[in-house]
């Protein structure tokens, strides 16, 4: 009996280790890739920190905690992380909104919804320099859009040289970009809400907004905390925008942690200095999320949605 | 057995043969045509050298040439020589050990001679005494005015100083009000390398090419400095410079003058061909102040760049190489074909008044002349390790304030000057 059980034993636990070794090996291909693109350059990046290093110098000038401290009085770097709550405050929002509202009216679509929702989702795909540049084009001097404006209100806005402007035209396109992404997030959430809900409210009585606020709201929690936690981690990647549009001007009004990098690292040839600000700007960027997951998350158990 | 043992020595031969062969790699600028030139090079040299294989392939650009180049050292790939070196990104290289003076090989005194260097490449020698930069071609940065509209508004010549262009501007603004004299929007982005295409253009037609920055020293000439600044908010407080982003420009006459290289004539052939020097544009060097005395040659910026041999090549890559761009660069009928082939005037003394260049320039692209003959007062730019930096700050710190009127000025250029002294230490 006993020596049977052992055997039992013995099967299962081959059996799990197969199962274990099936899951590791499809693993595989992702986990080489991590450790290639992701742990390597990471751990790389944490070694050239305490460098002043250009990559490619015989001579490696350690400086200790230099870097970081002038990282954390640099101006630039002030800019870069207050505007990316700037845009954050914009984006957030906004892409809610939008995406929520895309969503909707996709899902009350009584034919063609995939259709709909792919083309809504194309603008995730276009490049995002040729986005820029179709803009710039709008937005110059003597386009039509800007001519039309003079012709009404005999002024028009210095789009792209004003720094109230440009803020608002580089978060405008980021909205424009993610929000058919992020709809199809929303769209998967209402699918997923059971009809019979929305039929028992209302036989009670319930209006289409009732139902919308008490039944649709609620339910999408999952989803618009998935969207939230993206959108958050978005907002510090932001680069190709004012990259194209702006070079982070006028005077860093649009200047992003992304640019600072690339300007250090790329243009300055300070390795050591932009790999410190680059993990300054992981840290503030875990952080920030951690901070709004905790938050959102402590709102929607108070409210009952988790 | 024989035919077994004669089959194994020839491969053997082969084998001996191919291993005495020196393969070396050049990456050409990762332009079309430069990297056809090179290639054309590299096979009428292999022709003539069969002991060389020559590997020519455009640079990385990703995200930058620069950062392509720096990578490559990094990882231990790099080219035995490349071009697209500014001396700017030179400096950066020196410093780091990266690449290898050209005047230490045998030979180098009689290619600057056989070039007609002995001139131009007095701009190329950096601070240890060396040469570490062969100047592959001088792009000097012109005005094209658009002569057609000046015509129209009654002046037959571009202006020449400050009050002329002003005055032009006045009339301009008042037969075309919705026109500009010049389209810069870029004065307003603080990139640095944009500050080649505005401010040191102006500056060192003002200042008869003093030096902005020599060592760690401020070397610039104050007085030019501030009437350029000047002359700036002056055009755009009259609205005749925008400094907002045009969907038209001056290709269809939106704008009266650009500050132009010649490698926009092939692409305004391709797609604007009612472009004609001498009849709708025609060319001259920058604007200068009213004082400027009208005898002296007008300096301007030039966009140069040349060739660098990497340090990690072995020393009989190093001479392989060293054969190959003397090869190059001594015979005149090769940087004949490069003009042909880029459209860019070489790095010689001689392009604007060798009978093989003016015959071909004014046969073929007369819009070329004039660049040619400003190559003598053509600067390129500094080198300074903090280059990137001490530009990006000019932009930030002086042009944007007093373009918006915030600083004036004086006030402007001794801020940018306060700026970036701590990077002359």
């Amino acid at each position: 009996m006993e020596s049977g059980n052992r055997t039992a034993i013995k099967v299962k636990t081959t059996v799990k280790l197969r199962k274990e070794l099936g899951g590791w090996l499809l693993a595989s291909p992702y986990l080489a890739m991590a450790v290639l693109f992701f742990l390597i350059p990471l751990g790389w990046s944490l070694s050239l920190v305490f460098f002043d290093w250009n990559l490619i110098s015989p001579v490696r000038n350690y400086v200790g905690f230099y870097n970081f401290r002038e990282a954390l009085s640099s101006t630039r770097v002030h800019n870069a992380f207050l505007n990316t709550y700037k845009f954050m405050a914009i984006i957030v929002p906004s892409v809610m909104v939008v995406s929520l509202g895309l969503a909707l009216i996709v899902h009350h679509l009584p034919r063609l919804k995939q259709f709909y929702a792919v083309g809504f989702f194309l603008p995730y795909l276009a490049s995002g320099v040729a986005i820029s540049l179709v803009v710039r084009g709008i937005l110059s001097y003597d386009s039509a859009f800007n001519e039309f404006l003079r012709s009404v209100f005999g002024t028009s806005p210095r789009w792209l040289r004003d720094s109230f402007w440009a803020t608002l035209v580089i978060s405008a396109m980021i909205v424009w970009k993610l929000s058919g992404y992020y709809a199809l997030i929303f769209l998967a959430g209402l699918q997923g809400i059971p009809r019979e809900l929305y039929e028992a409210a209302a036989l009670d009585g319930a209006g289409p907004f009732t139902q919308f606020r008490k039944i649709t709201l609620p339910l999408l929690y999952p989803a618009f905390y998935t969207v939230l936690v993206l959108a958050v981690g978005l907002c510090f990647g932001i680069f190709t925008e004012p990259y194209v549009l702006t070079g982070g001007g006028p005077r860093f009004a649009t200047h992003t942690w992304q640019l600072e990098i690339y300007y250090q690292a790329f243009e300055r040839f300070r390795a050591g200095y932009g790999a410190t600000v680059a993990v300054l700007n992981a840290v503030v960027t875990f952080a920030s999320i951690l901070v709004i997951r905790r938050i959102v998350e402590s709102w929607g158990t108070r409210r009952g949605f988790r | 057995m024989r035919n077994f043992l004669k089959v194994f020595v020839g491969i053997l031969v082969l084998g001996l043969v191919g291993s005495s062969q020196i393969e070396i790699t050049f990456w050409s600028a990762p332009n079309p045509s430069q990297e056809v030139f090179w290639r054309r090079m590299a096979e009428a040299y292999m022709a003539e050298h069969p002991g060389v294989k020559i590997t020519v392939s455009p640079m990385p650009e990703t995200p930058t040439s620069e950062a392509g180049i720096l990578a490559a050292i990094a990882g231990g790939v790099a080219p035995t020589a490349s071009e697209n070196v500014f001396i700017g990104f030179g400096d950066e290289l020196v410093r780091s050990g990266a690449i290898v003076p050209w005047n230490a090989f045998t030979g180098w005194d009689e290619l600057i001679v056989a070039r007609s260097m002995s001139s131009t490449i007095k701009a190329w020698e950096f601070p240890d005494g060396n040469y570490y930069i062969i100047p592959l071609y001088v792009n000097a940065m012109l005005c094209a005015w658009r002569i057609d509209i000046l015509r129209e508004l009654g002046y037959d010549r571009p202006p020449r100083t400050y009050s002329e262009v002003l005055e032009v501007g006045e009339r301009l603004k008042a037969v075309y009000p919705d026109k500009f004299l010049w389209l810069r929007s870029e004065l307003e982005v603080p990139t640095w390398w944009q500050r080649w295409f505005d401010f040191f253009v102006f500056y060192y037609a003002a200042s008869k090419g003093q030096a902005l920055i020599t060592g760690n020293e401020i070397t610039a000439d104050d007085k030019a400095a501030v009437e350029v600044l000047r002359f700036f908010k002056t055009l755009r407080d009259k609205k005749l410079l925008i400094t907002e982003p045009l969907a038209t420009g001056f290709e269809v006459g939106a704008t009266v003058m650009t500050v132009l290289g010649p490698w926009s004539f092939p692409w305004w052939k391709e797609n604007y061909p009612e472009l004609v020097y001498g009849e709708t544009f025609v060319l001259s060097p920058p604007p200068v102040p009213d004082w400027y005395p009208v005898d002296e040659p007008i300096y301007t910026f030039a966009d140069a760049k040349g060739v660098v041999m990497y340090a990690q090549a072995t020393p009989e890559q190093r001479q392989a190489m060293w054969d190959f761009i003397q090869w190059v660069l001594s015979d005149p009928e090769h940087d004949l074909l490069w003009v042909e082939i880029t459209g860019m005037l070489p790095a010689r003394d001689d392009v604007g008044v060798n009978p093989l260049f003016t015959g071909y320039v004014e046969k073929n692209e007369p819009a070329l002349l004039p660049y040619a003959k400003t190559i003598p007062f053509a600067v390129p730019p500094f080198a300074h390790p903090e280059y990137v930096e001490i530009q990006e700050l000019m932009g930030l710190e002086c042009i944007y304030p007093v373009l918006i009127g915030e600083l004036t000025p004086e006030e402007g250029w001794q801020a940018w000057k306060a700026a970036i002294a701590p990077l002359l230490k």
